[in-house]
């Protein structure tokens, strides 16, 4: 009859073979969250500061000051939370505003 | 100038020729620091390179893909700052992608700004900024006055209370008013947003 049997259809194992090899690399993918933060700068103004915030985070006018304020008093602040990628996103825009910005670890 | 003041969709100000001049001049420094060698050469591959070969173009493309370390300059590293302040691997890394990029945005918005101020006549007509070109305002102020800045030693709190400080003699009093100036715009514009 010349009929394959079902059993041993190759496209399968080849299939399985490559989930498994991607299995690992997505377990040692860093989950962990990450942290935008702003330092205190003797240069630029409360209010650009401010402004930078509320208009790149969307942070309501009144969250966007706290967290100028926290930088100004403070040092520093964190200003925004998430997956490492999304940091230095964020981190890359806030260079572009000129402000000074790094990333780290949540945890850190 | 007066402050700036925004009637419908434009921010407005008046310039005088001076300010200006002074604008433009600090403009062309900022797109001189920040604008790397390589950056005509390497938009299109040159001469010596066969554009029909793959080859060639692909290796182009990988010398400019290496690590970035951080600028020399005090003034430059203050624009464009390391990601990771303890980790100088990833903060090559980190720049390898975004350094390029980042000093091309600054250029773009110094860009913006010379064709408004170009618009004024030599401070003959208002200086009209459209809303939607604020940003590259906002921005390239701040770059100025961290230039300014770093010129001037602005370091800290206290470096920058010393700065306010020196008297009319000083020959550094021309820059602290230029610095000056330059906070002013920046405040008066933010508010008129």
């Amino acid at each position: 009859m010349g009929v394959m049997p079902a059993t041993s259809d190759p496209v399968l194992s080849p299939a399985g073979g490559t989930a498994i090899e991607d299995r690992p690399i997505e377990e040692s993918y860093d989950q962990s969250p990450w942290v935008t933060i702003v330092w205190d700068d003797p240069v630029n103004l409360m209010s650009y500061v401010a402004h930078v915030f509320a208009s790149y985070f969307h942070y309501s006018k009144s969250k966007a000051h706290r967290l100028m304020m926290a930088v100004h008093t403070e040092g520093k602040a964190i200003v925004a939370t998430g997956s490492r990628e999304e940091m230095e996103r964020d981190v890359t825009a806030m260079h572009e505003f000129g402000l000074w910005a790094t990333l780290d670890k949540a945890d850190a | 100038m007066q402050k700036f003041k925004r009637r419908g969709g434009v921010i407005s100000t008046d310039l005088s020729a001076d300010e200006v001049a002074m604008l433009e001049s600090l403009l062309h420094e900022l797109i001189e620091l920040v604008s790397t060698d390589d950056d005509q050469s390497s938009e299109r591959p040159d001469a010596d390179h066969d554009a029909d070969d793959p080859f060639a173009s692909w290796a182009a493309e990988l010398a400019d893909d290496q690590p970035v370390e951080p600028p020399d300059d005090p003034v430059l590293r203050r624009l464009l700052p390391d990601a990771y302040p303890n980790d100088p691997k990833a903060s090559a890394e980190f720049r390898r992608y975004t350094d390029r990029d980042l000093r091309r945005k600054k250029v773009a918005d110094a860009e913006v700004a010379l064709r408004h101020l170009a618009d004024t006549d030599g401070g003959r007509q208002d200086l009209r900024i459209p809303l939607t070109e604020s940003g590259s305002w906002l921005r390239v102020l701040t770059s100025l006055r961290l230039a300014v800045a770093g010129r001037l030693g602005i370091t800290d709190s206290a470096s920058a209370d010393a700065i306010n400080a020196i008297d009319d003699n000083d020959p550094r009093a021309f820059m602290v008013s230029v610095y000056d100036w330059l906070g002013f715009a920046q405040e008066t514009l933010v508010l008129a947003l």
